[in-house]
């Protein structure tokens, strides 16, 4: 079985009962993919499958077969995403970690369809990815100065 | 919470692959996005259950216009739902409950066949279906029907679906004079399921109800059309009084009960404000206002 | 002043001299007008890595070989073991081991203030999820089928699920020595002659339930052999020290015989003070057992409903005041829930007691503390540590006091803070850092208090205004000795390694410290890199909780820095040539003030500190001055320090659904140096978070000690959406002349503070005030559905 990850073809035996999240844990080494729940309640398993934020906990791995997964890993050097990390740090959204790379995940996500989001906007972006550690505010406020950073278009 | 395993997975390409998996394989279970099925084997383990995952079917997937209605395949996610065009015109109960459904990531995935297969009384796509009228489309090898939504809930996490269907899509009729609304409450004002939910269907001639359709969730084992209160108020003038009326009445039809989630009497009284402010949504989106 | 590089030391010893204020003596040393890196905001070390992906938490270490353990627990709350049978277990293909209690080489024991804590369970039972039994599986589905293989023979005894069931004379008992199984007592001034000087008195009781910390990450532990006889764990926990002491003891090994690594941490917020050394010892068990390496993760379910949550308690408390306006008196019963085990509620309740006429000052106050044991989940660390659930119940007398004198809330409390001379409730005098006037004057400014005192009705919804105040004493209480260390090391290159046991659990503490350093050796920030806390090679900074990382820890940093720069100055006068005064440091470089031309960078001040033959490294030591404390009467010196904060929120309640937003929030805190302001932001913003968490949604639903809602699903925490505006926090830097800087701890008092704002907000909305939480909008709908009738 085919799919895309973060950019490059692999190929990976299927096993119906692996999800995305242990497949790209176990099998592929990417841990930055985190286990939080298990359950599709915190986000923290976010990656992007053919461009959009899923959990990938609730995936079955043979589901992606053909498709496009994304990690933090495979957008290292994305301009957006440089901009999104850099306004992350500055902004002091990182505390724990442990949420950081689904959050900027679904933030990269919401930038890249919608240059100037309202806050609002950024709320419902990342309502799934549950934060202990911020209050949200200065993940938030990250996310508008990347905003800004990247201009409109 | 219980390792993944016990099931197979087979991913058919066409609808009728998926019909005659249907029929011949034992224990079979339909998949889409997962969201309600994946959380469950965790906590429940599934024992050789056939999973058949519709996500390959094309035709089970989309929102087309056809013969003044809108049809939506059953393996439509909510993302979707919430960026199409017409659903947000004509149905925008449905649009407001997609918006507010889940989170960015179970929207992506979930599709409206699992959120209304799923059978939960508190599904947030249920109340804006029924109160369009909607029905939904019903096939296994041999057979295709079509019944209308309300008829597809038995109770709670059941449909009348038998072993071999599969629900296929959804029709809903449009209506160009009416507008409804969907309101809901939940523990918390993000990604949170609903303590109750409600949506209204309207159609306004002058200050007069001239159609009215109420449906509210989670307050009985299945989503509930409030057909009583419905042929109640018909031909009605509305107004502030009668919007209250009507949310007294509402709240005397629904058959709640405690659990984690709510009290009965919380979900009964929530009842009658939801319907109201659905209503009220509703009425203003077909211009009118209530005094 | 001429300073002299020997009297730095002297602030470290116990019985220091009071009048050296270190906080001073360090800014004459550096003798800057501007500090290099305190109190800027700077990129923390972490930051990249953890927007990378590249941080490695617990779970990421493990090897694909490695053995699952998991724990066979008890489901029932109070049973006599009778028998244990593994035997169908062990014979499922994949299962390499069952250890009981039997097979546990050194001690089974866990408890942490009391030994009534075994490890594995073989005699009883006290909670539901009690451990019995681990399963060294290979895979998850042997694993599993082992879980149901076990047969244990009970015999039930009554459960106690509440605490007057508990102190009922015919309770069962759920340990040996009685169901109370501590109490404590404070006696100062005249409790009676206080009540008779009141006007008015308020009696009141309040309940402050269990709170879950939903850390994102789930406990795990990694252990794998190192040769024969040494066991290495990666895990996270609180104080890496304390799980090798842990570990080392139910191995029945010698301490060097058992090695700590800490994970990086996905929250803690006390949680991993408890679950650190049972999940290390458990993994280690199986790893000593075996021969091989092994992990304990815990699922999310199995984390909520067996590991331990905040402590609940009650509060019957009564506050009186003259009709000037002045507290008078205060009696207090505090009776903390421990659940199944005592764990640390020796301490938690010790806090609330001394802690319980809240940031004010009263002569005459009456506290008596018990702690009860009930076969319900056991009770443990959380960020607020017991002053949460107290200033929950006092800052709402402290508000009634003020409502029934006809007085703003503001200007009653600004009328019994704390100030410069006060007395606390043990009657400590405070001399100095005391901030809480300067937190409420400020907010009350920034907030425009004065303009907000009539709440504001608007079609279905009503907005008000609250106040909250807390003090928060730092580190340890009573007269226990409090000590951190921290180790320093100059490479050759020039580049630093910094060690501290202070745990990156997020707070960034660990990254304060390297500020701290960084401004005391005039380094680069960059050039000094923090090791993983490794008991092999770190040394023992004590617990990371408290408050104390940066206040203790920090302040071990910079006697290390000290020490080191004391060298690098040496050595660069004598390569630069000039006096010892002379020479500063900056950007890792060392020049001489009076001739900027010359300068020479660290790399060769290091290759020459190592040509000379001098020590590159520093062991920094910082113990707390000596505190005092009385058996009889409680009072003493209680803690070395105290932070304070206050917090004003603005609510609006739906009257009809019962739903509360919280909108606006203007906090403050007096956190005596901000060595870096964005991060203390960011400890308040998040404590904002959980305290709205706590007050509004957070409920951990028991029913016969089964607990109904172990998930993210249904124990429902803040989402992004339930985010209030934040006004900029004001930091009120009130210097503590014993720490580095001044600095003290900031990770606990903004919880402290905002529960009691919203549910003061919440009355002057509604006019309903509540004695328990979580106020859910059901409960607000219930309570506005009573007053209409």
């Amino acid at each position: 079985m085919i799919f895309e990850l973060n950019g490059k073809n692999v190929s990976f035996e299927a096993i119906p009962s692996l999800t995305l999240l242990d497949l790209l844990r176990n099998e592929f080494g990417l841990t930055s993919v985190k286990k939080g729940c298990d359950q599709g309640e915190c986000g923290a398993c976010t990656v992007l499958l053919d461009g959009m934020p899923v959990n990938s906990c609730l995936i079955l791995s043979p589901q992606v077969e053909g498709k496009r997964v994304t990690t933090i890993d495979g957008l290292s050097e994305n301009p957006l995403m440089i901009e999104l990390r850099d306004a992350f740090m500055e902004n002091g959204a990182v505390q724990c970690g442990f949420c950081t790379p689904g959050m900027l995940l679904s933030s990269y996500s919401l930038l890249r369809d919608n240059r100037n989001p309202t806050e609002e906007e950024v709320k419902m972006a990342i309502e799934g990815n549950i934060c202990r550690c911020t209050g949200y505010v200065k993940i938030i406020e990250a996310v508008l100065d990347a905003a800004v950073r990247i201009g409109p278009d | 919470m219980k390792p993944l395993t016990g099931f197979n997975l087979v991913r058919p390409r066409t609808l009728q692959g998926a019909l005659t998996l249907m029929a011949t394989l034992e224990k079979t279970q339909p998949i889409a996005g997962g969201t309600d099925l994946i959380p469950l084997y965790r906590e429940v383990q599934c024992e050789k259950t056939n999973l058949i995952d519709l996500s390959l079917i094309n035709e089970l997937n989309g929102i087309t216009e056809s013969l003044n209605c809108i049809v939506i395949g059953s393996t439509t996610t909510h993302t979707q739902i919430l960026s199409n065009n017409l659903v947000a015109k004509h149905v925008s109960a449905l649009h407001d409950s997609c918006s507010v459904l889940g989170s960015v990531q179970i929207r992506n995935r979930g599709t409206i066949g699992g959120n209304i297969c799923n059978a939960s009384p508190a599904a947030d796509t249920a109340p804006p279906l029924l109160v369009h009228n909607a029905e939904v489309n019903i096939s296994n090898q041999n057979n295709n029907r079509w019944i209308p939504l309300e008829e597809l809930f038995k109770g709670p996490k059941l449909t009348v679906l038998q072993p071999d269907e599969l629900l296929l899509k959804i029709k809903i009729p449009i209506d160009s004079d009416s507008a409804s609304a969907f309101k809901r409450l939940g523990r918390r004002k993000g990604f949170t399921l609903s303590i109750v939910n409600a949506a209204a269907f309207v159609k306004r001639e002058e200050g007069l109800i001239q159609n009215i359709r109420l449906s509210i969730g989670s307050v009985a084992p299945t989503p509930l059309r409030i057909k009583k209160v419905e042929e109640e108020f018909l031909g009605i003038e509305m107004s502030k009084r009668v919007l209250d009326e009507i949310g007294q009445a509402c709240s005397d039809q629904v058959k709640p009960i405690d659990d984690i989630r709510g009290t009965a009497e919380y979900r009964r009284d929530m009842s009658n404000i939801l319907i109201k402010r659905a209503l009220n949504e509703a009425w203003r989106r077909t211009g009118g206002i209530i005094e | 002043m001429k300073i002299n590089l020997k009297t730095f030391v002297l602030p470290f010893q116990y019985n220091v001299d009071k009048s050296l204020e270190y906080y001073k003596i360090l800014e004459k040393l550096l003798n800057r007008n501007e500090y290099f890196v305190v109190g800027k905001n700077l990129i923390r070390s972490d930051a990249l890595d953890k927007c990378l992906g590249k941080a490695n938490f617990t779970a990421d270490y493990l090897s694909k070989e490695s053995l699952i353990v998991k724990v066979f627990r008890s489901c029932k709350s109070h049973a006599i073991i009778k028998n244990i049978e593994t035997s169908r277990a062990m014979n499922i293909p994949g299962i390499e081991a069952i250890i009981t209690a039997r097979d546990i080489p050194g001690i089974n024991q866990i408890g942490y203030a009391l030994p009534d804590q075994p490890l594995l369970n073989d005699t009883k039972v006290h909670y539901i999820g009690d451990p019995i039994a681990l399963i060294c599986a290979q895979n998850e589905e042997a694993a599993q089928k082992a879980e149901e293989s076990i047969l244990i023979e009970y015999e039930e005894l009554k459960s106690v699920f509440d605490i007057s069931a508990a102190l009922n004379p015919d309770s069962p008992l759920i340990h040996t020595d009685g169901n109370v199984a501590v109490t404590t007592k404070i006696r100062k001034g005249n409790i009676e002659k206080g009540f008779k000087n009141s006007n008015v008195i308020i009696e009141d009781t309040y309940w402050s339930p269990y709170q879950e910390h939903m850390c994102l990450e789930t406990d795990g532990a990694y252990a794998f052999p190192d040769g024969t006889n040494k066991i290495t764990v990666i895990c996270e926990s609180q104080s890496p020290h304390l799980v090798r002491e842990k570990v080392a003891a139910i191995l029945g090994w010698k301490l060097n015989q058992v090695r700590i690594i800490q994970a990086l941490t996905g929250g803690a917020f006390g949680k991993k003070d408890d679950t650190g050394p049972i999940l290390a010892a458990y993994a280690a068990l199986s790893a000593k057992t075996l021969g091989k390496p092994s992990a304990c993760i815990y699922d999310r379910i199995e984390m909520f409903k067996t590991t331990p949550k905040r402590f609940p308690a009650k509060f019957i408390y009564k506050s009186g005041a003259d009709k000037n306006g002045n507290l008078t008196a205060i009696q207090v019963y505090i009776t903390l829930e421990c659940g199944a085990y005592a764990n640390r509620a020796p301490f938690w309740l010790w806090r609330q007691t001394a802690h319980a006429a809240g940031p004010y000052e009263v002569d005459n106050v009456a506290v008596d503390g018990r702690a009860v044991y009930t076969n319900n989940v056991y009770g443990g660390s959380f960020r607020g540590f017991g002053n949460l659930a107290l200033h929950f119940a006092v800052e709402q007398q402290i508000d009634k006091l003020a409502y029934e004198l006809c007085m703003d809330p503001l200007d009653f409390r600004l009328k019994n803070v704390l100030k410069v001379g006060s007395r606390t409730t043990c009657d400590q005098i405070l001399d100095h850092s005391v901030g809480i006037e300067k937190c409420l004057k400020s907010i009350e400014d920034a907030s425009k208090w004065k303009e907000k005192r009539v709440p504001i009705k608007n079609g279905n919804t009503l907005k008000g205004w609250g106040i909250g105040c807390a003090y928060h004493g730092n580190s340890t209480s009573r007269s226990t000795p409090d000590w951190s260390a921290a180790s320093l090391l100059m490479n050759i290159d020039g580049s630093f390694i910094y060690r501290t046991g202070i745990c990156e659990l997020g707070q960034g503490s660990p990254f304060g410290h390297v500020k701290i350093v960084a401004e005391i050796l005039g380094a680069n920030i960059e050039s000094i890199k923090i090791e993983i806390p490794d008991t092999d090679s770190t040394p023992d900074s004590k617990p990371t909780h408290g408050s104390r990382g940066l206040m203790m820890g920090g302040t071990a940093a910079a006697d290390a820095a000290i020490q080191l720069r004391e060298k690098i100055i040496k050595i660069a006068a004598e390569m630069l040539d000039c006096s010892l005064k002379l020479v500063e440091c900056k950007e890792s470089y060392a020049y001489n003030k009076e001739n900027l031309n010359k300068k020479i960078p660290f790399n060769e001040i290091a290759e020459e500190l190592h040509i000379r033959g001098l020590n590159p490294g520093a062991y920094g030591f910082y113990a707390s001055p000596k505190r005092n404390y009385d058996e009889e009467t409680g009072l003493g010196i209680n803690y070395s320090v105290y932070t304070f904060a206050s917090t004003i929120a603005e609510v609006e309640v739906d009257t009809e659904t019962g739903e509360i937003s919280v909108l606006k929030i203007w906090p403050s805190m007096d956190v005596g140096k901000a060595i870096d302001p964005i991060i203390i932001e960011g400890q308040i913003h998040g404590a904002l978070s959980q305290g709205i968490g706590f007050t509004l949604m957070e409920n951990v639903q028991l029913h016969n000690g089964n607990i109904l809602n172990p998930s993210f699903k249904d124990y429902i925490v803040p989402s992004a959406f339930d985010t209030p505006e934040v006004d900029d926090p004001i930091l009120i830097e009130e210097a503590y002349k014993h720490s580095a800087f001044g600095v003290k701890g900031v990770g606990e008092p903004s919880i402290i503070s905002i529960v009691p704002a919203i549910v003061n907000a919440i009355y002057h909305a509604t006019g309903i005030r509540f004695n328990t939480l979580p106020i859910t909008a059901e409960r607000m709908h219930k309570a506005l559905k009573e007053v209409k009738k």
